[in-house]
């Protein structure tokens, strides 16, 4: 009985180092498979590289005069690509939407746009805006209040997000596109954006997400 | 419960020893492929799965062996190569490029289909019981590597469908890195972004695009072979045959694939494009269900649910400790598989036709699931009361029962009631006064508003129950913790009972056993 036992723990003892070298195989073949640029054992909690973001003329204010006027564009976001290019452009659906004006704040020029990455925050489809409460409660499963207006509306799992509203969302404010049907989780990502001469600029993008 | 420490301390010291000879046991029993069933492969079809299964799994990788000689795994040029394959490569009149790709694309269909009904046939004979866990745990593995082999597989294509279940794939485990504050540990999760580690591994990079492609390239080949080599590796160790099947029944197989290759041309879509989701979109039909079961739950629950199911089903494979493997002596086990199925096609047959309601649907679902599981308790208590000859009291399973009971009300008071702000009575009186007042401002104003101006402004209606509903905080959460302390409070009590109940059981036996021991030593 002695003697097994002495032969358990010298099993035991023995494994240790054979775990160990294990779970550094192990990590070594994560770090293989995960492409960073941050090194060594840091990589591997690494969030994703983000590359740096450039300033891009998506809308002239012309194109948007009256309410519910709304551009689809693309922001290039460049992000590092793990070949001997070093740099890819990932391609970043928007919507701006200009709103009524009963929604906005007189002073503030700002807010008469909504300008939202369309990637929905769910699980990444591109989602529309839909005009017509037809489509809305025949493809999306959403019937809207009367008087009614356009709402953003993904294919995938049929969240309704209403541009007027706004949801306070963690660290970062109120943002616009209250969920108001669907299982996502957030409002859509943003887009910080400028208005000068009469164009809209992008100026950066809400990160997280898979474009 | 005191008298059961000794007993476990003892347990726990051997342990390592005790699951050597455990794991060595089961793995020697192992049969992947049912090949040591040949005998009853002969006079019921259901054995014929495993060897059916190895078959198609070889086929499906000839083919796409062939396959891999076309195909251009570069994102403008893949579509094309497939269009090419399809229509281009022929001899004659024989469309060859399509057959092949027929036979790939139906032959993983029909591995699907027979590993899955071969889960059920060990599932509902309790084939996994007698040290056969193992064959079980592979077979539900091989079920789920195949899923992801044919989702790595139809990104190939490059489609629109793929491109999109790929992108709803890969955004899944992103919400492994939204833990909830509240939740222990949940903070440091977040810290080491495992969920976009996941994703990025998956993706080779943060968004889907040439590495993607070049990566699932990869995985698909690999999901496909390395098993097959472990399997092989096996066969030549200790030399059986591989297949329980007749040549006949291996043409057959072939013979009905090839058929449905030859009747219905492998569908190739339209190509994927990153800047519109078509509506409807939907995955392949073995996702279909879990698609849909995406629509009715807040993603994160939705993603730790959907990595947990297979999980689950193998724990409860391994609640399921008593011998009898007779489909009326394990119910409850019984009626975990059905209502499995039942919601394998309801759920398919729900998503086909466009119908989700998160806040009708879902609490019937968790009803239903609740229901099977008393069916099946029922059922089996009669059972085991009749086995036994035993009065009703004595083997009723009271913890279990209210386990269950807990679990229906709270999951449908939250959906239902979630959104408690309706049962405040200040908060309806008040209610309609600000209404008409936003709507003085905005012609557009809902109640919704309006409750959410008298959250704001009147923090002293406690219209959430507390007034900590901070962003991110879930409505209804209260009745989650209620819920979550319940169901603590039932195992914690069940463990302490039942450990109380072993402890004595083992000291009973210990005496006996003394008790026969001494008579013996004093003779001698």
């Amino acid at each position: 009985m002695k003697e097994n036992q002495r032969r358990i723990f010298l099993k035991a003892i023995t494994s240790i180092p054979i775990l160990g070298g294990a779970v550094m195989a192990a990590s070594a073949l994560i770090r293989y498979f995960k492409p960073t640029t941050v090194g060594g054992v840091k990589g591997l909690v690494a969030p994703p590289d983000e590359a740096g973001s450039s300033v891009q003329i998506v809308a002239a204010l012309s194109e948007l005069t009256q309410p519910w006027d709304f551009k689809e564009f693309i922001y290039i976001r460049k992000s590092v690509e793990y070949s001997s290019r070093k740099i890819q452009g990932a391609k970043i659906p928007g919507f701006v939407v200009r709103l009524p004006d009963e929604f906005t704040d007189p002073k503030d020029p700002k807010s008469r746009f909504v300008v939202v990455q369309r990637i929905c925050p769910h699980l990444g489809c591109t989602f529309n805006f839909v005009k017509s409460p037809e489509e809305l409660s025949g493809g999306y499963n959403y019937k809207p209040p009367m008087p009614t207006h356009p709402y953003f509306a993904c294919p995938c799992h049929l969240s309704v997000y209403d541009p007027t509203r706004k949801t306070e969302v963690n660290l970062q404010g109120p943002l616009p596109g209250k969920v108001v049907s669907g299982p996502a989780p957030r409002p859509p990502r943003t887009m910080s954006f400028d208005i000068k001469d009469g164009q809209i600029l992008i100026t950066g993008t809400e990160g997280g997400g898979v474009g | 419960m005191v008298k059961a420490i000794p007993y476990l301390i003892r347990g726990l010291a051997g342990a390592p020893g005790t699951f050597l000879k455990w794991f060595q046991e089961r793995w020697t029993k192992m049969e992947l492929f049912d090949e040591g069933r040949t005998q009853q492969a002969r006079t019921n079809p259901w054995y014929t799965l495993g060897g059916m299964w190895y078959w198609v799994w070889m086929l499906v990788i000839l083919s796409g062996v062939v396959l891999m000689v076309y195909y251009v795994p570069v994102t403008d040029q893949a579509y094309h190569s497939i269009e090419r394959i399809q229509h281009n490569w022929r001899w004659g009149p024989l469309p060859i490029g399509s057959l092949v790709r027929g036979l790939h694309k139906y032959g993983a269909d029909a591995f699907i289909i027979l590993a899955t009904l071969r889960v059920y046939r060990m599932w509902f004979t309790g084939e996994y019981k007698q040290g056969n866990e193992f064959t079980f745990i592979i077979a539900l593995l091989l079920l789920i590597i195949g899923m992801y082999s044919g989702l790595t597989g139809y990104l190939l294509i490059w489609n629109q469908r793929a491109l999109w279940a790929t992108k709803v794939m890969a955004t899944f485990p992103t919400y492994l890195d939204q833990n909830p504050g509240w939740l222990p540990g949940g903070d440091f999760i977040n810290w080491t972004n495992q969920g976009k580690t996941t994703a990025q591994i998956l993706l080779g990079g943060t968004s889907i695009g040439p590495a993607t492609v070049t990566r699932f390239y990869a995985f698909h080949f690999m999901l496909s072979f390395i098993p097959m080599i472990f399997f092989e590796l096996r066969v030549y160790r200790r030399g059986f045959k591989r297949m329980n099947i007749s040549h006949w029944a291996k043409l057959a197989v072939f013979g009905v694939i090839l058929a449905i290759a030859i009747m219905i041309p492998a569908a190739q879509g339209s190509p994927a494009n990153p800047e519109v989701t078509p509506n409807p979109i939907l995955s392949d039909w073995y996702f279909l269900a879990m698609y849909h079961f995406l629509k009715l739950q807040d993603p994160y629950l939705a993603t730790v649910l959907t990595v947990a199911i297979p999980f689950l089903v193998l724990g409860s494979m391994f609640l399921d400790r008593r011998p009898e493997r007779e489909w009326g002596k394990r119910q409850i086990f019984n009626w975990i598989g059905i209502g499995g199925l039942i919601y394998f096609i309801v759920f398919s047959f729900l998503i086909l036709n466009g119908i989700a309601d998160l806040h009708r649907d879902a609490p019937l679902w968790y009803f239903s699931m609740g229901g099977f599981l008393l069916a099946g308790y029922l059922q089996d208590w009669a059972y085991v009361m009749r086995r036994d000859q035993k009065r009703w009291w004595e083997t009723f399973h009271i913890f279990f029962v209210a386990f269950i009971l807990v679990s229906m009300s709270a999951n449908t008071l939250y959906h239902y009631f979630g959104d408690i702000r309706e049962w405040n009575v200040l908060g309806q009186a008040e209610m309609p006064k600000v209404l008409a007042r936003l709507q003085q401002a905005n012609p557009l104003a809902t109640p919704d508003m309006a409750f959410e101006w008298l959250e704001k402004n009147r923090p002293a209606l406690n219209l959430w129950f507390t007034s900590k509903k901070g962003p991110g905080k879930p409505p209804g959460m209260e009745l989650w913790l209620v819920h979550v302390v319940a169901w603590l409070g039932i195992i914690a009590s069940g463990i302490v009972i039942g450990l109380g109940r072993w402890g004595r059981r083992k000291e009973a036996e210990e005496q006996a056993a003394l008790a026969k021991a001494k008579p013996r030593a004093a003779g001698a």
